[in-house]
């Protein structure tokens, strides 16, 4: 970390500086002089540049008292005691940059803005745009999903720097999408709440009272600073906050005055940001928990938004196999490995006695059915038996306005704790529990779930084979393309699957927790181009390959997205799933048009398409600087462009294969 | 055969019998006129253009079903949006299943070397 002591020289080494050579104030005093006296005695000359005035400096009569005051010294309205402070030496958002250097964020997304200008040139010349690194995108909500997808990668939070207004404005969907998924980042909020330091006209439309309202309803914590030993000790708990199961986002305001004021001499400390240790699950009713499914004839274990990184996916793998029972995988993370005997399809649940669940966004959901029809019936896809056991920190969040909570449902045995941290219990509690017969019936459970999973494998490539040459491209056939060019390769999927039909996860063998990030969180739309972005960040220092599956819909929301990669550098690897709509809207509107028997033949497409003009999506990026091909509609293209693309990624950039697909 | 939940495979079996030869043989024109309304009444949208299936429909082609089976289905069902007649006759829902038989067997899976996972 750079020593902020080091980079700021004390009075005392100012003065030695001073010594060595000519500083700027004395420069432009020197420089100015010298035009004015050649402008006496010679022919005016207008293109006085630089360098002749530094020649002729040595030549020139030191400027007056009186010229100098005209010049610097005492600026039009300026008291002489007041002309002290006319350079700002030390600025507090200096400070601000040694605080997110402490916290060691590596890069901070932003869409710039005036109302944080001064951090934003902290960032640059007194940070030197290094840990954390200025990532420039075209829009806040681009930066703010770049964040969320670095975090679901690394495990660590990035810095978003916004307008507290406008920019939080446009952020707010991207915040939304983070809180659902529970995706920890640190918000920073330009703000003017001093009316006295307020220039007038834009500087009041981008200043409120509180900004961070508009977004208060999905984060977890937030606070205005108004000092710097405040802004550092908030910082500190923010980050903490953030990073507690249950993750989410937090904000911090930056006061403009409190960027842009001399900080002076004072010497102000920087806490220590102590991480908390998760939540682990109460010992008695884990225990009871693993008695329950030794006990069980079928136990069952669905598993959502679990697993934070290679570890979680290791200790769920030790569960699993210790009772040898299958896992539902919801892939909210990558949380078991896809190829595994254990992994089977959610009518596992069916069958099930005994239900673990396991950081389940939807608990409801996962054991019932509602019909999307006019009389809403619900049928319980458990056994109505079955016992659920639900261990996860959704109990945790205390926000009530938006309802990602989803419907209440009665769980048999419900344990607060953050489920990976609670793993290594449960399953030293099932081996406690388990007797010798028990683990003795783990060969046949074995051999039958390994029957099974090798049935769900064929069953699942027998499906893609369906539409194998149909043109637009079938999205099974997009996925074989891909793993083609891809599998020798240290890939990571950076884009959620599941308006593909799975075709990734049913597929692909999916076993490394960083090849998965999951999926949105909060189905907002524009998540997905910057938050596979973020990830592909996150790689990069890896050597990964990125691989993005782009729908079109979302892409056509951050477009700037792509030239934010090309700016940066950032390779990955985009295929586009182009169906020239909405299309889950479609599907609601025919389902609405056939309930009122009228206009099922066509009128869907009406607020749904995205053709008429179609659009060139690879022209977008080409546009942005990115290589690009396509439109390709005929599977044959597909593979070899999928080909050069990656020659283009394996040499550090983005590229883009612009395929249109048939729907799902 | 094309798995399809709440689907009873003996029902199915036994309505081809009582259903006989009568709409066995299809010629290809109703099969190309079916085409057209499969992609006006948008049945696409959830079973893609060869009736592969997707996301949120399922794989319907090839079918073994009988058409009575077939329009059990799209008229009264609790899987997708119902189709009355008021709005897709029978005449226009038998040539669309007319193309959905129509649609060929795709490569068997040792023909398709990019399939091996």
């Amino acid at each position: 970390m750079k020593s902020r002591d080091k980079s700021l020289p004390d009075v005392a080494e100012k003065g030695k500086s001073e010594d060595k050579g000519i500083n700027r104030r004395q420069f432009l005093s020197s420089a100015t002089a010298a035009g004015v006296a050649a402008a006496s005695v010679t022919t005016p000359n207008k293109a006085v540049t630089q360098e002749s005035a530094q020649t002729s400096r040595a030549a020139v009569t030191p400027p007056s008292a009186q010229q100098e005051a005209m010049e610097y010294d005492i600026p039009v309205g300026y008291s002489a005691e007041e002309a002290k402070d006319y350079f700002v030496g030390n600025p507090g958002s200096d400070f601000m940059v040694d605080v997110l250097k402490k916290l060691e964020f590596d890069y901070i997304t932003t869409n710039p803005g005036s109302s944080f200008r001064g951090i934003h040139e902290s960032i640059v010349n007194y940070g030197g745009n290094k840990s954390p690194e200025l990532i420039e995108a075209t829009h806040e909500e681009i930066a703010t999903a770049m964040a969320h997808g670095y975090y679901k990668v690394t495990g660590k939070p990035l810095a978003v720097l916004a307008h507290g207004t406008v920019g939080l404005q446009h952020a707010a969907i991207a915040v939304y999408n983070a809180w659902c998924d529970r995706s920890p980042m640190v918000i920073l909020a330009g703000n003017h709440l001093d009316v006295a330091h307020r220039r007038p006209g834009v500087e009041w439309s981008h200043s409120a009272q509180d900004c961070v309202r508009v977004i208060r309803d999905y984060i977890k914590w937030d606070d205005s600073p108004v000092s710097l030993q405040h802004f550092a000790e908030s910082m500190a708990r923010a980050y903490k906050i953030a990073m507690t199961p249950p993750m989410g986002p937090v904000a911090i305001v930056l006061e403009g005055h409190l960027q842009e004021a001399e900080l002076g001499n004072q010497q102000v400390p920087i806490p220590a940001m102590t991480p908390t240790q998760p939540p682990i699950g109460d010992t008695n009713a884990v225990e009871e928990a693993a008695r329950w499914l030794v006990e069980a004839e079928n136990p069952v274990i669905v598993v959502d938004l679990m697993a934070h990184d290679q570890e979680g996916v290791d200790r769920l793998i030790a569960l699993a196999e210790a009772l040898q029972a299958p896992v539902v995988n919801q892939f909210g993370r990558m949380n078991f490995p896809s190829n595994h005997y254990l992994s089977q399809g959610a009518s596992a649940v069916a069958q099930a006695d005994v239900i673990l669940g396991l950081e389940l966004y939807d608990t409801w959901g996962t054991i019932n059915n509602m019909r999307d029809r006019v009389h809403k019936d619900v049928q319980r896809r458990a056994r109505s038996d079955a016992r659920v056991i639900d261990i996860g920190v959704k109990d945790l969040f205390t926000r009530s306005n938006y309802q990602s909570f989803q419907r209440y449902f009665a769980t048999d045995l419900s344990i607060a704790g953050d489920a990976q941290a609670t793993l290594p219990g449960l399953t030293e509690a099932v081996q406690s529990a388990m007797s010798s017969s028990r683990r003795a019936s783990n060969a046949e459970r074995k051999t039958r779930w390994q029957a099974a999973h090798i049935r769900q494998r064929e069953q699942d490539r027998d499906w893609a084979r369906y539409g194998w040459n149909a043109s637009p491209v079938s999205t099974g056939r997009l996925y074989a393309e891909l793993w083609n060019v891809v599998k020798d390769r240290d890939w990571a999927l950076v884009s959620d699957d599941g308006q593909q039909n799975r075709w990734a996860r049913r597929l692909w063998p999916i076993d490394k927790h960083y090849q998965w990030i999951g999926r949105s969180g909060g189905a907002g739309l524009g998540y997905g181009a910057p938050s596979a972005l973020g990830a592909a960040l996150a790689h990069r220092p890896e050597g990964r390959l990125p691989i993005n599956v782009q729908r079109d819909g979302d892409m056509m929301y951050v477009p700037g997205t792509f030239w934010t990669a090309a700016h940066h550098d950032i390779p990955m690897l985009t295929v586009t799933h182009d169906n020239q709509g909405y299309h889950q809207e479609f599907m609601h509107l025919q389902r609405m048009a056939a309930r009122r028997q009228r206009g099922v033949d066509g009128s869907s497409w009406i607020g749904n398409e995205l053709r008429n003009p179609e659009i060139d999506l690879a022209k977008i990026v080409e546009g942005m600087g990115v290589w690009s091909e396509g439109p390709y509609s005929d599977p044959k293209d597909v593979g070899p462009a999928i080909a050069r693309a990656l020659d283009v990624v394996e040499a550090g950039e983005p590229a883009f294969v612009h395929v249109r697909t048939q729907p799902r | 055969m094309i798995i399809t939940k709440g689907f009873c495979p003996l029902l199915g079996l036994a309505a081809m019998c009582l259903w006989g030869g009568t709409a066995i043989a299809q010629d290809s024109e109703d099969a190309i006129e079916g085409q057209a309304l499969f992609e006006t009444y948008q049945c696409w949208q959830c079973h893609s253009y060869q009736g592969q299936g997707g996301a949120h429909g399922p794989r319907i082609a090839p079918t073994l079903y009988p058409f009575e089976v077939f329009s059990q289905f799209v008229r009264r069902t609790n899987l997708m949006p119902a189709y009355s007649p008021n709005v897709l006759s029978d005449q226009d829902l038998r040539l669309i299943y007319e193309y959905v038989r129509s649609i060929p067997e795709p490569p068997p899976l040792e023909n398709i070397p990019k399939l091996t996972f």
